[in-house]
């Protein structure tokens, strides 16, 4: 716990630069990977900040470029067949085209990641101890033995009864929800400053989800971490997140405070998003609405807004601009979004067509 | 030379030939004896009886020879047997030399070839009286065993009444039978229950005696007291089939280790009197034999002669045939090279049996391929042509063609179509044929049906698994027309061949006689002839016999006489072959220094 | 694991007795008569009566067998002599005692599959590992090749020429002999070097290649991912995390490959002129050497059998998920 309590004010390490502007800001980000078909297009010029101790929550549906952007920033995407354009800076250091050295020293020390599936994504060979110990070791120099304890304070920390115990336990032998626990200790072991937790509750049940997130949020409140969230699941986010991202084909179509985006959002792919999630309070009769059409092909994306395809209001942009003109989102803004309808219409729009679907509204 | 049935027959599955051949008969009369490069200039008979003077020691210095270093053997198969009692095949036979001594053996000359039998340990081959049914021999002064105690009468007597006793079921049974009939296990069981063979058949009047006394004439009498089994055992030492695995030396060499199956090590017998030996040089310090070496690795080696294989050869086996080509036409291997005469004769038999008319028989005959044959069998370096019951390898051989195969060495077909005509054949005429199921039977089952499909037959191949081939051959109702066997005699007379192969009384099943063939004339001149006591005499007559059977019988066709070929290492010299046994000879061998 | 081994024990132990029985009555299916065979130029049926006796073929096949399995644990007396446990009787080829043959030439072969597997593993798998690192390169891609090349290969027709090109040209390893571990180890090591080699061919491409293949798919595991997230170095990941994995694979693959092995020891053997259980077993059926066929099948059976229970065993150890009850 000290370790915990001395890390609040920041993570130290060597040539830890002053912090000046948003703890990671990500510019004009291209990600692109080389494939037997062609090249796909999978982050498209993306760009979004993130400050120390808040949460970002990334939302979109799969392939949209959620996962991709932030294995961008890790550096685990495969360099044989991937390119990176952009800047990437995490505290003030510029992480495309650093070394995989830079990188190594980085990831689990200072921004770490959680992943989906636990039973996957932990080593069946080895013990929950050892796989959270190990990064412990290798970025803090600590001992074995310290390492050790490390992991149990760590277990203990995530919740995990008779920690002592269950430290050389295997992860099969563990429950799922136990294992995503683990999972979170493993990633935060080092008090990272920034989490990347990529769909983290989604295979859980959902008192197990709940607890999940809770406890992720209270360690951020105990060290300051900055974290994202991604998710397809607009009640985790909600739960969690103070600021939205919602991306579309490699791109971000709009983002702002969660309560913006969740009361009042204003691209067409977002009210779908919204109203494909069911509410308790929504009348019975009334069905969901999943968004026509299919996720588009980031092989050879659609021209224009990359959504007009499955767009309902397409046809009421003059001139077909919604085909030809891609829409752009203000750089400097912390609200945004990408969308060729006049401001007036959409407020109809979703006043009258959109609201009454989601019932209660947001929760 | 039944070894070459069943034996050879299982060796060939797999890893070739595990060649455990047997030994056997004589050369002939002229000297037309040897094929390969050295021809043999004999002006008096080969594998003749030598005189009491041929029999003293020491043998005869061979050119360039020197004393000391270590000759090798490399043998495809180990040695089932180092038991003289049980000796029999020509592997066995060839490495009893170097420690075992009979009464009487073979002295080779290493310069001309010229092979004829001396007094081994008896100081002559024997002299005879009561026609031919007594035979005596004295032993020579200075003989020891390994241990250096004196080599009796006793001992030999010894030596031949343990062939009696059940474990020796593998050796020669001439004597046995000579002694006591066809029956003789029952007449007498051993020395093991105390009991000896009484004084009326072998008496040993004094330690340097012992005298035979047969039931009936045995004019190659002298060449039975050559077998290995027909030689002194210590009674001390005879543990019964354990014996097996240390024999006692009387021979130039003894057991210096023994791995079986692996490795076999000789060294000098001290004890062993070179003055008292006509046949043997030994002049290597010590023999080396590796054993278990498969083929074609071995002839391999013989050929690279890397290291020690320099001074090695391979006693008994034949080259890999895969590698006849080379060996046969590559100059190099030339100079180490020996390519001689085997005592075998390959036939087919013609089941008279079934194919009662000797025209059709004759038909065959006629029809025969011989020199397409004799490609599909391996070629020249493995077997010349045969057109003889007996071998050049037999005492009184001659030439002998009536069917003149050498003429039309590719086959007559005319003449066999003719003879089936009148035999009053029409259409075609079937005839079922087994053949073994190696390679090398399979090549010449093909060439035999196309020749036979031509003169009017309809074959009809039947392979035999080659481990029960002779099994299923020699039974007495056996459903085939014809089949290969291969026959030849244990010493150079053929009174090894003529009986067994020809007589016609007694047919069973497993006798030798695969024509089965029953004819009066043959049946009662084989009689007449093993009466005869004089054995040059003898070995013409069994000729005469032989050529009747071939002409007027014809219930086999030879068609190759076998021939050993190898090569041995640059570094040996002094190789000399011995064509009874069919295999180098190792007494001349000496290592280059 | 207690309870699993007394169960995979008593499991071999039938086993072993299914096939001791199977290959005895087989024998006597088999055409070709072990008294005729051994009957040497006297096959007269009074010989051959007298040899069947001797070789205790005269009794019923049951009584035989009996006799045969009760030997292996009580030893027996026989004509030849006493013939102490375990007893496989006495060879119906060349009288020799089955066990003291056998126990001569088990170490050839048990050397030559040791080193043979030692190589084809460390070659193998060496191979397959660079190539996986290096997956797409130039190294990879000759790799391949040369493994596609040497699974294609025979030992028989290898064997000469490396005999020929090693040993007869150029001299510089030995031509191979039968190791004598006790007397000349270093001389063990250099005889067997040439024959390890060869026989390790025809395995190690298949092992690079499957290697190779199982790290490439272990790689693209999530937990791969997950532990480079965490700052594990590439290296670090691929040695511990990925090899690993591909480890339990490599291992069944290993097992089911064991008769392969041995099957290999047996044509290196010949092609080598070593003196092993592979030549024995080879004499002994074209012989029908009864005993020895025996002997040679139930230690085979028993080595493979033993060896598979190892191999059960090490695979739980590898992958904590396997339990062994």
């Amino acid at each position: 716990m000290s370790i915990l309590t001395k890390t609040e004010a920041g993570p130290p390490g060597p040539g830890d630069p002053a912090p000046s502007g948003p703890f990671l800001s990500v510019r004009d980000l291209y990600v692109q990977f080389a494939t037997e078909d062609g090249v796909v297009k999978a982050v498209d010029g993306l760009s979004f900040d993130l400050e120390r101790g808040r949460t970002l929550g990334i939302v979109g549906e799969s392939g949209s470029g959620k996962s991709v952007t932030n294995l961008a920033v890790l550096g685990l995407h495969n360099p044989r067949n991937t390119t990176i354009r952009g800047e990437i800076v995490l505290d003030g250091q510029e992480l495309t085209g650093a070394s995989e050295r830079t990188l190594e020293r980085l990831r689990g020390r200072k921004m770490a990641m959680i992943f989906q599936d636990s039973l996957t994504a932990l080593s069946p060979y080895y013990t929950v101890g050892r796989q959270i110990a190990e990064p412990y070791m290798k970025h803090m120099g600590a001992s074995r033995k310290a390492a050790r304890e490390r992991a149990i304070e760590m277990l203990a920390r995530v919740g995990i009864p008779q920690p002592r115990l269950r430290v050389d336990d295997f992860p099969h032998q563990f429950s799922g929800g136990m294992r995503q626990r683990a999972m979170i200790a493993m990633a935060l072991v080092c008090d990272p400053a920034l989490v990347i937790a990529d769909e983290p509750t989604t295979a859980l049940d959902v008192t197990v989800q709940a607890q999940i997130l809770d406890l992720l949020k209270d360690l951020q409140r105990e060290t300051g971490t900055a974290i994202v969230i991604i998710t397809h699941d607009l009640g985790v986010v909600a739960n969690t997140a103070d600021d939205v991202m919602v991306m579309y084909a490699g791109r971000c179509v709009e983002r702002g405070t969660v309560r913006e985006i969740l009361k009042s959002p204003e691209h067409p792919y977002s009210w779908g998003l919204l109203a494909s999630i069911p509410r308790l309070s929504a009348p019975v009769d009334l069905p969901l609405s999943p968004i026509p059409g299919a996720p588009p092909s980031l092989l050879n994306p659609p021209s224009g807004c990359p959504f007009h395809p499955r767009c309902a209001f397409a046809e009421e942009v003059g001139g077909g601009r919604c085909a030809t003109v891609r829409p752009g989102i203000p750089e400097d803004e912390r609200r945004g979004f990408a969308c060729h309808l006049g401001r007036e219409r959409k407020r109809e729009i979703f006043t009258g067509q959109i609201q009454p679907r989601l019932g209660g509204g947001a929760r | 030379m039944r070894i070459r049935k069943a034996r050879h027959a299982s060796a060939f599955l797999a890893l070739g030939a595990l060649t455990l051949s047997a030994a056997c008969s004589s050369g002939g009369g002229g000297g037309t004896g040897t094929g390969g490069g050295e021809g043999k200039q004999a002006t008096v008979q080969n594998f003749g009886i030598g005189t009491a003077a041929d029999s003293k020691g020491p043998a005869p210095e061979v050119p360039g020879a020197a004393k000391g270093g270590t000759a090798y053997d490399l043998d495809q198969a180990g040695f089932d047997y180092l038991d003289p009692g049980q000796q029999y095949v020509s592997d066995q036979l060839s490495v009893q030399l170097l420690y075992n001594r009979s009464l009487t053996g073979y002295k080779i000359d290493a310069k001309t070839g010229k092979t004829i039998l001396v007094g081994d340990l008896a100081t002559d081959t024997g002299k005879s009286s009561d026609g031919a049914k007594t035979w005596t021999y004295t032993l020579k002064d200075g003989l020891k065993f390994e241990d250096g105690s004196p080599v009796t009468s006793k001992d030999v007597k010894y030596g031949i009444e343990r062939l009696f006793a059940d474990y020796q079921t593998q050796g020669p049974q001439y004597i046995q039978k000579w002694l006591y009939g066809a029956d003789y296990r029952k007449a007498y069981t051993g020395p093991y229950e105390g009991k000896e063979i009484p004084a009326d058949k072998i008496d040993t009047p004094d330690d340097k005696t012992i005298v035979f006394h047969f039931q009936e004439a045995h004019a190659d009498a002298p060449y039975a007291a050559a077998m290995p089994n027909i030689s002194p055992v210590p009674k001390a030492k005879d543990d019964k089939q354990k014996y097996n695995n240390h024999p006692v030396a009387t021979g130039p060499y003894k057991i210096a280790s023994y791995k079986p199956g692996k490795e076999l090590v000789f060294e000098r017998n001290t004890n062993w009197d070179p003055k008292t030996d006509p046949i043997r040089n030994a002049y290597p310090d010590s023999w080396n034999f590796q054993l278990g070496i498969a083929e074609p690795g071995l002839t391999n080696r013989l050929a690279a002669e890397d290291g020690n294989d320099k001074y090695a050869v391979n006693l008994s086996g034949s080259s890999d045939p895969s590698k006849m080509q080379t060996l046969t036409t590559d100059a190099q291997y030339k100079s180490r090279t020996v390519n001689q005469y085997q005592p075998y004769v390959e036939v087919i038999n013609i089941n008279t049996k079934r194919i009662t008319d000797p025209k059709i028989r004759q038909a065959i005959m006629y029809a025969f391929p011989m020199t397409q044959v004799q490609q599909a069998f391996g070629g020249g370096a493995q077997g010349e042509l045969g057109t003889t019951l007996l071998s050049p390898t037999v005492a009184g051989w001659k030439k002998y063609d009536p069917f003149g195969k050498l003429d039309k060495p590719t086959g007559d077909i005319e003449k066999a179509k003719e003879l089936l005509k009148e035999a009053g054949v029409t259409g075609k005429i079937k005839l079922s044929y087994a053949y073994a199921n190696t390679p090398r039977w399979q090549n010449v089952s093909l060439t035999l049906e196309k020749a036979l499909e031509k003169a009017g037959f309809d074959v009809q191949r039947k392979a035999i698994d080659p481990t029960s081939y002779y099994t299923v051959v020699g039974k007495l109702d056996t459903p085939y027309d014809i089949y290969r066997t291969g026959w030849g005699a244990d010493w150079p007379s053929a009174s090894t061949v003529v009986p067994p192969t020809m007589d016609g009384r007694n047919l069973a099943d497993g006798t030798n006689n695969y024509s089965f063939l029953n004819d009066e004339h043959v049946n009662s001149e084989i009689d007449r002839i093993l009466a005869v006591t004089d054995i040059k005499k003898q070995n013409d007559e069994w000729r005469t016999l032989s050529e009747y059977v071939l002409k007027n019988d014809t219930s086999q066709i030879p068609f190759i006489f076998d021939k050993y070929f190898n090569i041995h290492g640059s570094g040996l010299g002094g190789v000399t072959y011995n064509e009874v046994y069919g295999t180098i000879n190792p007494n001349t061998i000496f290592v280059k220094q | 694991m207690l309870r699993f081994l007394v169960r995979r024990v008593l499991g071999a132990l039938v086993i072993l007795l299914l096939i001791s029985a199977i290959t005895y009555f087989l024998f006597f299916f088999l055409p070709s008569d072990p008294a005729l065979l051994s009957c040497g130029k006297n096959c007269s049926p009074q010989n051959v009566a007298l040899i069947r006796k001797n070789l205790g073929l005269d009794l019923p096949i049951w009584t035989q067998y009996w006799h045969f399995m009760v030997g292996i644990f009580a030893g027996r007396d026989m004509p030849i002599g006493h013939c102490p446990a375990p007893c496989f009787g006495y060879s119906f080829a060349d009288q020799q005692l089955v066990w003291d043959t056998i126990a001569d030439r088990y170490p050839t072969t048990l050397s030559l599959a040791i080193g043979g597997a030692t190589v084809f593993l460390c070659v193998g798998v060496g191979l397959g590992l660079v190539s996986a690192w290096q997956q797409g390169r130039a190294f990879d891609r000759i790799a391949s090749g040369v493994s596609l090349v040497g699974n294609s290969v025979q030992i028989y027709f290898l064997g000469p020429i490396a005999i020929g090109l090693f040993a007869s040209s150029w001299h510089v390893l030995d031509r191979g002999h039968d190791p004598d571990w006790s007397h000349d180890p270093w001389g063990s090591v250099q005889g067997l070097i040439l024959p390890c080699m060869v026989l390790s061919v025809i395995f190690w491409s298949n092992y690079s290649r499957q290697t190779r293949s199982l790290m490439v798919e272990q790689m693209s595991e999530d937990h791969i991912r997950a532990a480079r997230a965490k700052g594990m170095s590439s290296r670090y990941v691929f040695l511990r995390y990925a090899l690993r994995g591909a480890a339990a694979s490599i291992i069944t693959i290993f097992g089911i490959d064991l008769s392969a092995v041995l099957g290999g020891a047996i044509i290196t053997e010949v092609t080598f002129g070593l003196h092993g259980l592979g030549l024995l077993s080879v004499q002994a059926v074209l012989r029908s050497d009864l005993p020895l066929e025996m002997a040679v099948m139930l230690i085979g059976a028993t080595i493979i059998v033993v060896c598979n229970i190892v191999v059960d065993a090490a695979y739980a150890l590898i992958d904590p998920r396997i339990r062994l009850s």
